[in-house]
């Protein structure tokens, strides 16, 4: 296992980005992060909110219509290798606004992230689990170690 | 053979002084922050070696910035002016007298402080003005008026850092000035090799103490942390930096970290830096204990905003003048 | 907001901070006009986390459109399927069981609860006190294990219905038991860290006096809820709502309308919340805890007013053919935004972010389509 790939293993830096959903996601990510009964920090996951400073970014929430380029901004500002996790049902297919199929439809979505950016990794639930958005940022892993 | 000697003395203090600083981050998260928070915590390598080694194989990205290979430039001279303030420590470099002595330390440090300022006023950075939300538009108030990045903010206050944070430092090495009678180094190490260490004295005692907190004002750390404080400008003057210039800013505030507590231990201890000096072991010590006590602090406290930073330096200054004029009596 | 600046305020600059940032639960923007680091003038812009809930609910069939309410919110989840389930039980005159009634009171306790939780927890990050901060997170999973017990997921758990409460959510003894233990142990804790709290000289000094709402301010905003409580107003809708006539507890206020005064109010009022769920599970009726046998008519508008963890909840709709027709939500934060805005000015640019996230803001309740009648 080369030097690379075991660094990029053993410091993973996270960021989170909440585009506009119920913030039930968000509030479940922080709660892995800073609650002591989760404490994503053992596993070798950092919190930060600097893109450039990021690994993997954590993207919440039906992307609506203002935050679209600010999540392509952000997304452009971090440097390779990086891997991009969408959490929630919201950012997996709209969540429950898009799919209620009421008789009028929603405009103000455009559209779940991977219209926007490209996900590597998907984790659903409504809200999701703490103990899943672990499992999520693992499973994005391997892409991160072997890119060069 | 004289000189063969020397220059393994002074290479050998370099790296060892290195590579106990790539543990100190990893210690101050892990055994302090974590056990007082009660929860497991990141190994102790990950912060501080295995994180900038991680930086090192990114991406190289443009940061943005007017001048950006300045930019580029500040954390690889600050990371070298630390390397030159240890350098003048070792008892191997007091030939050269001038540039060993109290007056060149307080110009290192503060150099080190004048790379925040740099920093600040040349990173424009995409979490403020720059982002992509339509700000100036009719109803908008006040449209005509100048905007600023986040960073900015954090330049306008490394310069009053300049201004008075550096005060309990300063303050704290002219104790032992005060004591000893002399500015060099030389004569600093040498009087306390036959009287004593300093810190033993009153006036030691209470430099001791100035010199704590300032050195806590001089890493930034928690309740001093304003220039850096998440909850406005979020990280302050290294927003921009990325991949391996990233890495240079984490590896010079560990080394800072230790530089600082081999600087205690000269000045108020009379041990010099020096592979073969039996005592070096003191130093390591100090410079693995002087982290945890700051952790301790740092855990418990939120960030001061000028109304309680201003009382606090003050008082600490007075301290420390305090102690001066206790030296002489 | 007026938009008048008096001539010895002079504004240097703009420090706008953006919408992802970390004092920031919700994506929202802040334009600080400062001079010199203080604070003179400051423009909220809220909007980004407009989803067209009311539009999407046009149309909807009733049942349907009361889950849909839940996810507007993801703190206050509870209060906005509870008020949307009475709009529609007072409409169609649906009788309530008694005990579904004390079912629905308890799980908004513990909403309250968590809700305030919350808040603490998220002001001690903005204050900087990570320790603080983790140790409130620890506290708050009590309440979290017991709504995900009755509920079933730990945020969003759907517990009313119309009619009554969905049945995996009847208590029974281990329940009960359970829901006893977390309020001993929640008490306990509690107050040894409100104790630690108060008597922590730092954390004090740089909450007293910060992001003052005078008490004329608060009544001329129309704020609601702990906001308006914590400048001295004995405002409190639960003293007015018919379902907490049997149970008995203590407005909360506090005078001085600063930072350490709204956060005083969210410590004082979770005790409140403890005694409440105690009678409630004391006093607890046995019965059905629905009622399946109504009918469905076309009704008008009805409106709905609720206590919930950040003020008054508004909820109205009228039902055509069993759908839902014309809904109008209006959530507590959008009379707080106000307060925000003027709470900090005047201040230091790291007490204005404390400033504004001292009202609680959940701006994700608050993007709904307003219609602006007088001005």
């Amino acid at each position: 296992m080369s030097l690379k790939s075991y660094s990029r293993g053993r410091a993973i830096h996270v960021m989170l980005v909440y585009t506009g959903g119920c913030n039930g996601c968000d509030i479940e990510i922080v709660n892995c992060i800073f609650s002591p009964k989760f404490d994503a920090e053992q596993y070798k996951v950092f919190l930060t909110w600097n893109p450039r400073e990021a690994d993997v970014l954590v993207v919440t929430g039906p992307v609506t219509k203002h935050t679209e380029k600010p999540l392509r901004e952000i997304y452009d500002a971090i440097p390779e290798p990086k891997a991009v996790v969408a959490a929630g049902a919201c950012a997996l297919m709209g969540g429950v606004y898009k799919n209620i199929h009421g008789d009028i439809p929603s405009e103000e979505i455009a559209g779940p992230v991977d219209k926007i950016i490209p996900v590597d990794a998907k984790v659903p639930g409504c809200a999701v689990r703490p103990q899943d958005i672990v499992a999520g940022l693992v499973s994005a892993l391997p892409l991160l170690l072997d890119a060069d | 053979m004289n000189i063969a000697y020397s220059l393994i003395a002074v290479l050998g203090t370099l790296m060892v002084a290195f590579i106990v600083s790539l543990l100190l981050p990893g210690i101050e998260r892990k055994f302090i922050h974590a056990r007082i928070q009660q929860r497991v915590g990141p190994p102790i390598t990950s912060p501080g070696i295995m994180a900038p080694i991680k930086f090192f194989f990114k991406q190289t990205i443009d940061p943005t910035s007017p001048l950006p290979q300045l930019y580029n430039s500040l954390p690889i001279i600050s990371f070298f002016v630390v390397v030159v303030l240890l350098l003048s420590l070792i008892p191997q470099m007091y030939f050269l007298s001038g540039l060993a002595s109290v007056i060149a330390i307080v110009g290192f440090l503060k150099v080190e402080e004048v790379m925040y300022m740099f920093m600040g006023s040349l990173s424009k950075s995409v979490l403020s003005v720059r982002m992509p939300f339509p700000d100036i538009i009719k109803g908008a108030k006040h449209v005509q008026t100048p905007r600023t990045f986040l960073e900015e903010l954090s330049t306008l206050r490394a310069f009053r850092l300049i201004a008075f944070g550096s005060f309990p430092v300063y303050i704290a090495l002219f104790v032992s000035v005060a004591i000893t009678g002399s500015i060099y180094l030389t004569d600093i190490v040498a009087y306390q090799q036959l009287n004593g260490p300093i810190l033993f004295t009153v006036a030691g005692a209470l430099g001791a103490v100035v010199f704590f907190i300032g050195y806590m004002i001089l890493l930034n750390e928690y309740p001093f942390a304003i220039l850096k404080t998440k909850a406005d400008v979020i990280e302050g003057p290294y927003l921009e930096y990325a991949a391996k210039y990233r890495s240079y800013v984490y590896l010079t505030r560990g080394f800072l970290m230790f530089v600082l507590a081999s600087l205690f231990a000269t000045f108020f201890l009379g041990i010099a830096p020096n592979i073969f000096n039996p005592s070096f072991i003191i130093t390591i010590i100090i410079a693995l204990l002087f982290p945890m006590i700051m952790a301790v602090t740092s855990a418990f406290s939120p960030i001061f905003t000028y109304k309680q930073f201003y009382p606090t330096v003050a008082a600490v200054s007075i301290l420390g003048v305090l102690a001066i004029v206790a030296a002489f009596l | 907001m007026d938009d008048n600046i008096q001539n010895r305020n002079v504004i240097e600059s703009e420090v706008p901070m953006g919408t992802v940032h970390p004092a920031a639960l919700e994506p929202y923007r802040v334009r600080l006009f400062v001079e010199d680091e203080i604070v003179r003038d400051a423009e909220i812009t809220v909007g980004l986390n407009h989803r067209g809930v009311e539009r999407i609910m046009e149309g909807l069939p009733v049942e349907k459109a009361n889950s849909l309410t839940e996810k507007i919110c993801g703190i206050c989840s509870n209060s906005h399927i509870w008020n949307s389930c009475l709009v529609a039980e007072k409409a169609l005159d649906i009788q309530v069981p008694e005990r579904a009634k004390y079912i629905r009171i308890i799980m908004e306790e513990l909403e309250r609860l968590h809700s305030h939780f919350l808040y603490l927890a998220h002001g001690s990050e903005v204050l900087g006190h990570e320790t603080f901060s983790m140790r409130l997170y620890y506290i708050r999973e009590t309440v979290m294990d017991l709504l995900s017990m009755i509920g079933g997921n730990r945020v969003q758990y759907g517990a009313s219905i119309l009619g009554g409460i969905r049945p995996r959510c009847e208590l029974d003894e281990m329940r009960l038991q359970q829901i006893k233990n977390g309020m001993d142990l929640l008490e306990e804790r509690t107050t040894a860290f409100a104790d630690r709290f108060v008597s922590d000289p730092m954390v004090m000094s740089r909450i007293t006096g910060v992001g003052v709402i005078s008490q004329k301010d608060a009544l001329r905003l129309a704020c609601t809820g702990p906001t308006l409580r914590a400048t001295g107003v004995a405002k409190d809708l639960r003293t007015g709502m018919k379902e907490y006539d049997p149970f008995e507890f203590d407005v909360i206020t506090q005078d001085g309308g600063d930072v350490k005064s709204q956060l005083l109010m969210r410590v004082l009022e979770i005790p409140e919340s403890i005694k409440i769920i105690r009678q409630a599970i004391r006093e607890l009726p046995k019965g059905p805890i629905t009622n399946r046998s109504w009918e469905m008519r076309d009704v008008n508008l009805t409106k709905s007013y609720i206590e919930v963890p950040r003020g008054t909840l508004y909820h109205s709709y009228a039902l055509e053919e069993g759908r839902v027709r014309n809904c109008v939500i209006r959530t507590p934060s959008m009379s707080n935004i106000g307060a925000m805005q003027l709470a900090c000015i005047g201040y230091h640019i790291t007490d204005a972010q404390l400033s504004i996230v001292q009202c609680d803001p959940c701006f994700t309740c608050t993007d709904r389509a307003i219609k602006i009648i007088e001005i």
